[in-house]
């Protein structure tokens, strides 16, 4: 059964409606990607899985349940502005959210422990939350998204603003808790963490789904046109070939876009019989592409 | 109900070790000790005895002037504070007078007018500033006054009828009973001056509380909303938890601020150079009615549920912290009435005004402690304005529990009223 299920959902402010029907699975122990321009309805989407607002259409599901009180502990959050008290001190507040998760206070100052540690940041225990950077700011809130153990966890971009080091730790993390079960709505517009961290997205444009589903298959559904050569001498008339469209001289080789996949072989062949290959691949699109694509297209 | 606990707790905790608590209470029992020994500084200050020196005034007239003979023979009585005496100079331009006036040790003279028909012709007063103060003025209308009748009357009269004369004529008053009311047995009697004291005291006091820690919730609820902390504690406590743990742990800070006051007050009245004051101002702590106390702690209590409530609500609405101060004005609007409307009337608080405002949600908690305290009131009465104080209390935290719902998660312009009904029936609580 999946831990969470959306079935045609949609909400609507006024007269605009934020989010038109969609409908997405995260099984357990999943990272599920949800993709989108500025204002494409992931926040809203986000709020309705937490029961934050509730959908005028359509139905969500918690292990086939819908929403109850007893998800609240089951649930962790970490808003796209970081939510904490900026005054107080880490210990104070993050014991105190891990207290109305339903924690007691001397198993949310372990876990608390435990994570600073995991961080590399102990002595964060007794500061306030105003006299840490930023990019620290944000670590203390997925601290204190995940510091009651949640069953269902939900990131709002969580790595915006990290500097590279934080984005590995991070990303180790959240795939540490994918591995314990955990299932994790993430949403971002960075496709490279994306295609690192989840199995299966949606991409959201202006309130519709445009594409959804496994990133392999995503990706096979569009057409490789880019295709990467490198030889040890010059090509001549790649340009003439027939289904080439594009060509590229590069440093050391050349990257051709094509129409059909039967370019890539004549290409390949006019090659080798002016030389050595050093490499020779067809590229998958990058999801990058597929997204600007499918945005785009919509667009039209 | 455990997490109304960890809420109660946190927001105490918290407030009570911010900067601006500690110092507002430690300001607010600084300016109180100041207040309470301001007596007995005074009395420092002017000397040991504790009694002003008399003042002296010199009169200017010829030797055998009648008036003048008189009104150097005028005593004072004798419960009069500020004694003046009067001493005889031949003229105007007499050295001794001029020193008296150079060293400050005479505070003026009075000449008089030529002889008029009757009684004391026309009095000047000259002074170096040329001004007399009203205390004096007062002084010298009497000894004059006593002179005019002394100079008309002659020897007329016996001392005694002229003592009788001046003696003030006494008024008393006394309650009309009416079949109506069964209210407090000690209707007959005036209520004793005590009350007038501890009713302005718990009057300022509450208000105070009030306005403070009502501000203090909204903006307390108003920085959670735009931190977006408010999503996560929304996600993770039903709202009306939230509220009333956050409306309950300021409740606690208000408290603990009225008890740290009270100890102050309580403290200086215990020092020894202040033990006089209570009956320097004809106070008895036993004529203290505990019944007023009591109901003036049940009054507090809803009177500021029920403001906080709407403090928290106004605090939902609002998205930054910039546009509260607008928004909770309202709010203080009818704060400054409930108070204001007993404060004047707390010389006369049996009027229509006061009967009706009592009975008001709104203002009831303050004008009702008036009526108890100073103003007659029946045992009925005072149940149906607790009544409804109290309904209007839960309605109110059941409003403002869907306001906070719905407000919360409202951010960018002010909503209208409109949007927040409409956003209201949305949400169960």
């Amino acid at each position: 059964m999946e831990a969470l299920q959306l079935k045609q959902v949609v909400k609507q402010y006024g007269e605009k409606t934020a989010v038109n029907g969609i409908s997405l699975k995260v099984e357990q122990g999943e990272i599920y990607g949800l993709l989108g321009a500025n204002g494409a309805g992931k926040t809203t989407t986000m709020r309705m899985v937490l029961g934050l607002i509730y959908p005028d259409e359509g139905s969500i599901l918690y292990n086939g349940k819908p929403y109850s009180k007893e998800l609240q502990h089951l649930m962790g959050y970490l808003p796209e502005e970081r939510g904490l008290y900026p005054k107080v001190k880490v210990s104070d507040q993050i014991i105190y959210l891990a207290q109305l998760r339903g924690m007691s206070a001397s198993e949310a100052d372990k876990s608390l422990k435990y994570w600073l540690e995991r961080f590399d940041v102990p002595e964060y225990y007794n500061k306030k939350i105003e006299e840490l950077s930023k990019g620290n700011q944000q670590k203390m809130g997925f601290v204190a998204a995940v510091v009651h153990k949640p069953k269902i966890l939900i990131l709002d971009e969580a790595f915006s603003g990290l500097d590279p080091v934080n984005v590995e730790l991070l990303k180790d993390t959240v795939r540490e808790m994918r591995d314990l079960g955990t299932s994790i709505l993430f949403s971002t517009h960075r496709m490279e963490h994306v295609e690192e961290l989840c199995r299966n997205i949606t991409i959201l444009d202006r309130s519709n789904t445009v594409v959804q589903g496994d990133i392999r298959e995503i990706k096979k559904g569009y057409p490789r046109e880019e295709v990467v050569l490198r030889t040890a001498g010059e090509v001549n008339g790649l340009a003439e070939l027939a289904g080439v469209t594009g060509v590229q001289r590069q440093e050391r080789g050349y990257v051709l876009t094509i129409n059909d996949l039967g370019a890539a072989q004549r290409i390949l062949q006019l090659a080798v019989a002016q030389g050595e290959v050093e490499h020779f691949e067809i590229k998958e699109p990058t999801l990058n592409q597929i997204f600007i694509r499918a945005v785009g297209e919509s667009n039209e | 109900m455990n997490k109304m606990a960890t809420i109660i707790g946190f927001t105490f905790k918290n407030k009570v070790r911010t900067k601006s608590f500690m110092i507002t209470t430690l300001i607010l029992v600084l300016l109180l000790s100041i207040g309470m020994n301001i007596p007995y500084l005074i009395k420092v200050f002017n000397g040991e005895d504790g009694t002003k020196d008399a003042t002296q005034i010199g009169v200017v007239a010829e030797q055998g002037f009648r008036p003048a003979e008189l009104l150097l023979a005028y005593t004072p009585p004798a419960e009069a504070e500020d004694k003046v005496v009067f001493t005889a100079y031949p003229s105007a331009e007499d050295a001794a007078l001029k020193q008296g006036l150079e060293d400050e040790k005479i505070e003026g003279y009075l000449t008089f007018a030529a002889e008029g028909s009757e009684g004391v012709p026309p009095v000047t007063y000259h002074s170096k500033d040329g001004e007399i103060d009203s205390e004096l003025k007062t002084n010298l209308q009497a000894a004059l006054q006593q002179v005019n009748t002394g100079l008309i009357v002659g020897d007329k009269l016996t001392e005694s009828q002229v003592a009788a004369i001046f003696a003030p004529v006494s008024i008393d008053t006394a309650q009309l009973s009416t079949d109506g009311a069964v209210g407090s047995a000690d209707q007959d009697q005036s209520k004793p001056i005590i009350n007038y004291v501890i009713v302005y005291i718990l009057l300022i006091l509450f208000f105070m509380s009030v306005m403070m820690t009502g501000n203090m919730i909204s903006a307390e609820i108003t920085s959670e909303k735009s931190s977006r902390i408010m999503e996560i504690l929304i996600t993770s406590a039903s709202p009306l938890t939230q509220m009333f743990g956050k409306v309950i742990g300021i409740f606690l800070v208000g408290l603990m601020q009225i008890a740290i006051i009270s100890a102050a007050i309580a403290v200086n009245l215990m020092l020894p150079h202040n033990s006089t004051i209570l009956s320097d101002f004809d106070l008895n702590l036993g004529q203290l009615n505990v019944s007023m106390i009591v109901y003036g702690f049940i009054l507090y209590i809803l009177g500021y549920f029920l403001y906080a409530l709407m403090y928290a609500a106004v605090g939902s609405i609002v998205s930054r912290t910039e546009d509260l101060g607008q928004a909770v004005m309202p709010v203080m609007m009818l704060g400054f009435v409930s108070f204001y409307l007993p404060l004047f009337s707390i010389s006369n608080p049996d009027t229509l005004l006061v009967k009706v405002a009592s009975f008001v949600p709104f203002t009831s908690s303050l004008s009702l402690l008036l009526r108890i305290g100073v103003g007659e009131v029946a045992f009925w009465e005072i149940m149906v304005s607790l009544a409804i104080l109290l309904a209007t209390t839960f309605l109110f935290g059941w409003l403002a529990a869907k306001i906070y719902r719905t407000g919360v998660l409202m951010y960018g312009k002010r909503p209208s009223i409109k949007e927040i009904r409409k956003a209201m029936k949305a949400y169960k609580i």
